[in-house]
């Protein structure tokens, strides 16, 4: 299946976007939970403090349905 | 607690507004955490909209690198601590409330006596620890908590106030891995302390909550508003069953 992962801050970098500025594509076989997806391209989840998908919160252990944008949202903690 | 005839005038723009309650604003007590980049425009705003006592908590002291933001401190202030300075500004600004100074650092021990007797907390701070114990004072208090956090091109606010919502250790519980010192700018601190200051009047003037269980989101680099909704942890540290035995256990 595709998945989409957009990020932005220092994130962006990490996740090597390849579709825009923010999103990468990736191809993974199905049912892979968000923890599965971030190991897959290597991606310490330590740097990501939140994940959401069509604006809902998820956590690590959420299977992405087939073409589903996963947001991963950086530490943001200044102020 | 009625106007004087000199509070009609000062307030008069906003009194026009829909559902403006002055008399409650002038009764309401706020803890600003931190006076920099958010807290310094969220602590103005509430001021000038006349929130009767503010109790402002800081133990910084004004250094070159803040004034790109924080709007409350000039070149001439450096060396000089900013609860001092912000209360002295604020205090011109509005001269009807009441302001309180407190220079210290906010401390698991402390946190609950800086928030003691306030009806509010909104978010000054620079640190994720530093939020995660302002949110276990809001919880041992029941007193709501109004988060707000930036770096880089984005900005995230919240309301807290558990059980009616989720706390800051549902979403957030551990320690962030922040690389370096954090890239931030002026007028998305603005924005967001803005917002906040907004959520605060909303609160301050009718309970209602507003956003609830929903973290805002500003992207600022391409100008979006994202509304993230989120539930309560029943595993939380804090809130839910896994909190050791406080003040509301």
């Amino acid at each position: 299946m595709t998945v989409f992962l957009r990020a932005g801050g220092q994130l962006r970098a990490m996740i090597k976007p390849d579709v825009d500025h923010y999103t990468r594509k990736v191809e993974i076989e199905g049912g892979k939970t968000i923890g599965e997806i971030l190991e897959h391209i290597s991606l310490n989840p330590a740097f990501v403090a939140l994940m959401y998908v069509d604006g809902a919160m998820k956590d690590l252990s959420y299977k992405p349905a087939d073409g589903e944008t996963i947001t991963l949202q950086p530490p943001v903690s200044g102020g | 607690m009625p106007l004087s005839r000199f509070e009609t005038e000062r307030y008069q723009r906003q009194l026009m507004v829909d559902g403006w309650d002055q008399e409650r604003l002038k009764r309401a007590r706020v803890l600003v955490a931190g006076v920099g980049g958010l807290g310094g425009l969220s602590a103005t705003y509430l001021a000038e909209a006349g929130v009767g006592y503010l109790r402002i908590c800081d133990s910084d002291k004004v250094e070159l690198s803040n004034l790109n933001r924080q709007i409350l401190y000039t070149a001439a202030d450096i060396g000089k601590p900013k609860a001092m300075l912000a209360a002295k500004r604020l205090y011109a600004q509005n001269p009807e409330i009441e302001i309180e100074a407190v220079l210290d650092t906010l401390t698991e021990t402390n946190a609950g006596e800086l928030a003691s007797g306030c009806d509010l907390i909104v978010d000054g701070l620079d640190s994720h620890s530093g939020r995660l114990k302002l949110n276990k004072a809001s919880f041992d208090l029941n007193i709501p908590y109004i988060y707000g956090a930036i770096r880089e091109w984005m900005g995230q606010l919240s309301f807290f106030n558990p059980p009616k919502t989720a706390c800051l250790a549902c979403l957030m519980p551990g320690e962030l891995k922040i690389p370096g010192p954090t890239p931030v700018f002026g007028a998305l601190a603005a924005a967001v302390g803005s917002l906040q200051a907004t959520l605060a009047l909303k609160y301050l003037m009718t309970g209602e909550i507003p956003a609830a269980n929903a973290l805002l989101i500003f992207r600022a680099d391409t100008i979006v508003f994202e509304k993230v909704t989120f539930e309560r942890r029943p595993g939380c540290g804090v809130c839910g069953d896994a909190a050791p035995p406080g003040p509301r256990r």
